[in-house]
């Protein structure tokens, strides 16, 4: 599952945070796969993101160069654009968070 | 290729080009598979194109790997086209990585392999713990002699009672003959009333008091089945019928060896194998609980040390190899049940089900249960036959999903096999399935999919720009959960979001016009049922597509209850659910769909008319087909939602809802 995708799941599950959000994740499941650059892409992506969220799981996958938020003008800033592609696209996590718990 | 990596001489054309195959080798382990290869000795190696799902065996790689040193282990996945070697020293791995890359050696097939070698940091796979069999299974070896296992198949004439037809055709799924009572494959059950004569061959009569004397087996078959499986061949899985027969199931294995798989509700699967002249006994939960079944294909994965015989085919891929099939002839023999079982497996027991038969439910937990068995067990067996059949995409959801600006986020709930997931690159696409066998098919083809229940989807409100849910909310057995879908598509939303949604539709005529569901009726000839995704009924006549007056009635209680705010439900008679002949219309908006399974689906397209019967279990599923006007009277129902489309397309209804931004106003649309 990519980052992205993890950051957009919510979970109706009891006792998985405030909201029902974030899920855990574990470290030892990581992989990168990569996958080819498209910044406009990114840049459309960048408002659905929920910061905190993606900081947690950054931490918790002990991640690098991960942006701490949008800065000013991130549309057009490559840099940042192609270390958020790194981190929403091509982290991968273990499949163990494809199976989530369903409504009763 | 040079040792001295430092070397500056010019690469050749060939070394050009092998190198050029070596990279792309690199790419691709590490974009589908996760495996990242480093560009300096280590002592593992992964050796791409030489795995067991590319048909290269241990015994062939095993011998080319050892020349160049001491190996540590082979690890071996099933089912990957690589593997991984490990060496006592870099050094031995440096040599192999020199010798070998590009080496050619002949697969279980034949066919010439170019083999490409990386470095790995780590050769790593990791297992999965210990399995147990089966309980009430077991598998006892060597039960026949040579001598009689060369007269019982000899015994067997195939072609009598066949034309010249027939047999042609019966080499595109295995054989059956049945003696004692013929078995029935539309109702997987044997007509009691009516035994064969002859009963069963005279030469089962001493083997079988041998296996009665010898507590093998406690009661006498009286029924016995033949199968011949060619290579490629395989039964789906299934539990034999438990009104049809007693407890004890016994399967005489001959010919060849093989691999039997057995499945447990709970998604369990357990790799048996069967050798040759071996007598599987299936009792208790394995004959009653588990299913049992044979993947059609050429080649089993087995253990590959020579102390294993039969039992448990384990996860270590430091021991697995590939063993090819030969042609294997199963004597299976059960003895008629004359009263109704009374098993303590009551869900998957036809008797015990049969008191009490599906209905309308009258409650959210009767629903949830009717669901439950009526759907989502359903599709999880099913989920691989299903997904063969679920190929086209429906033209108009793909304009919907093409006319999206790039860059939009979209869930499809319900997803199914992914159709539609991979269709326009530009989206990123999530898509969610109850069907943990759908969304393993879906990650399996690359795309983002999570379990999830669509009365719960598991993400985050109004962060969608677009939803689809296609053919999904059908499958509600009540109102309010089927309302409860439609809300939590709104709710993924965000404002001015759009959702797309196709449910059947109970008018399979309109305009005069016949839906495709009903056009693909291919005439049968007799008895001779059609494998497909959806079977043919047996007459020769098309029912007459007249929406009754009385279903008529029950459209309009339908809308009237939708638009009264629901809570209908309770007062409609519990009603048993009619099973619904496939390819014709429908005569109750709540019912029961066949789905006749098989195991090799991809082969069965194409039969003609005369085809032979592919022996397969029965599946319902539960739909609520909609009416004219329904799905938009249920969207109508809920808050901030703007309806922009709504038209037939192909024997469904389908709807385009818009999610008002909060200072716009409600709005109907014409209906197209």
């Amino acid at each position: 599952m990519k980052l992205l995708t993890h950051n957009l799941l919510s979970s109706h599950v009891r006792g998985v945070g405030p909201r029902g959000f974030p899920l855990r994740l574990q470290a030892t499941e990581v992989r990168i796969n990569p996958v080819e650059f498209n910044p406009d892409f990114v840049a459309r992506m960048i408002p659905k993101v929920e910061w905190a969220a993606l900081l947690e799981a950054a931490d918790t996958l002990h991640l690098v160069e991960v942006p701490k938020g949008p800065i000013e003008g991130y549309e057009h800033d490559e840099k940042f654009l192609r270390q958020m592609h790194h981190v929403l696209l091509e982290v991968r996590t273990g499949p163990s968070l494809a199976s989530l718990a369903t409504a009763g | 290729m040079d040792s001295n990596h430092q070397s500056n001489y010019k690469l050749n054309k060939t070394e050009k080009k092998f190198l050029r195959k070596q990279i792309k080798a690199r790419h691709t382990l590490l974009r589908h598979e996760g495996i990242e290869t480093v560009s300096y000795a280590t002592q593992s190696l992964v050796v791409a194109n030489g795995g067991l799902g590319n048909s290269v065996s241990r015994s062939q790689l095993l011998p080319a790997l050892e020349k160049c040193g001491l190996v540590d282990a082979l690890l071996m996945p099933p089912n990957k086209p690589y593997s991984f070697v490990r060496y006592r020293t870099a050094d031995e791995a440096k040599k192999a990585y020199i010798t070998l890359n590009g080496k050619e050696i002949v697969d279980d097939l034949g066919q010439k392999i170019i083999l490409y070698l990386n470095f790995v940091e780590k050769a790593q796979w990791k297992e999965l713990g210990l399995q147990a069999l089966p309980p009430g299974l077991m598998v006892v070896e060597e039960i026949i002699s040579s001598e009689d296992e060369k007269m019982l198949l000899e015994s067997v004439n195939w072609t009598e009672d066949m034309d010249n037809q027939n047999v042609q055709k019966s080499l595109k799924h295995r054989r059956v003959k049945h003696f004692g009572y013929e078995f029935h494959y539309e109702n997987n059950n044997v007509d009691k009333d009516k035994p064969l004569p002859g009963g069963l061959p005279d030469i089962w009569d001493s083997i079988l008091e041998k296996w009665l004397k010898e507590g093998l087996i406690k009661h006498k078959p009286d029924q016995l089945t033949v199968n011949q499986y060619e290579p490629g061949h395989g039964i789906p899985a299934h539990i034999d019928t438990h009104s049809a027969f007693e407890d004890e199931i016994v399967s005489l294995s001959l010919g060849s060896e093989i691999v039997m798989d057995f499945k447990h509700p709970d998604g369990v699967t357990v790799p048996v194998m069967l050798p040759r002249r071996s007598l599987l006994v299936m009792t208790g939960e394995s004959r009653y609980l588990w299913t049992h079944g044979i993947t059609p294909r050429k080649f089993d994965t087995v253990q590959a040390s020579k102390g294993h015989k039969s039992g448990i085919i384990t996860s270590d891929v430091g021991d697995l190899t590939l063993s090819k099939r030969g042609i294997r002839t199963s004597f299976t023999l059960r003895k008629v049940r004359q009263t109704p079982c009374n098993c303590s497996y009551p869900v998957v027991c036809d008797s015990q089900m049969k008191a009490t038969p599906p209905s309308f439910p009258g409650s959210a937990r009767e629903a949830s249960q009717l669901e439950q068995e009526y759907v989502h067990r359903v599709y999880e067996e099913i989920a691989g036959h299903f997904s063969s059949t679920r190929h086209t995409p429906w033209p108009r959801v793909v304009d919907f999903l093409k006319a999206l600006p790039s860059g939009s986020l979209v869930a499809d709930v319900g997803c199914g096999n992914g159709k539609y997931l991979g269709i326009n690159k530009e989206l990123y696409m999530i898509g969610y399935d109850r069907s943990q066998n759908l969304v393993d098919i879906c990650r399996e083809r690359h795309f983002q999919a999570v379990i999830g229940d669509a009365l719960a989807v598991p993400l985050r409100s109004g962060s969608c720009d677009a939803c689809i849910s296609i053919a999904v909310i059908h499958h509600f057995s009540t109102a309010e959960r089927r309302v409860a879908a439609l809300r939590e598509l709104v709710r993924l939303l965000r404002p001015g979001g759009t959702a797309l949604i196709y449910v059947w539709a109970m008018e399979q005529e309109y305009n005069k016009k016949k839906s495709k569901y009903l056009r693909e009726n291919r005439i049968s000839q007799g008895k001779e049922e059609i494998s497909s995704g959806a079977v043919v009924p047996e007459s020769l006549t098309e029912q007459v597509p007249d929406v009754g007056n009385q279903d008529a009635a029950g459209c309009v209680a339908a809308i009237t209850d939708l638009q009264e705010g629901g809570g209908h439900a309770s007062t409609v008679t519990k009603a048993k659910l009619p099973v619904h002949t496939n390819r014709t219309s429908f005569h109750s908006q709540d019912l029961l769909v066949p789905w006749h399974h098989h195991g090799k689906p991809g082969k069965d397209k194409a039969v003609g008319a005369a085809g032979p019967r592919d022996p397969g279990p029965v599946f319902h599923r539960y739909y609520h087909v909609f009416c004219e006007g329904e799905l938009e009277a249920a969207c109508q129902t809920l808050g901030h939602v703007r309806l922009l489309q709504s038209y037939y397309d192909q024997g469904n209804w389908s709807i385009n809802n818009n999610k008002a931004k909060p200072e716009k106003l409600q709005m109907p649309t014409a209906v197209e």
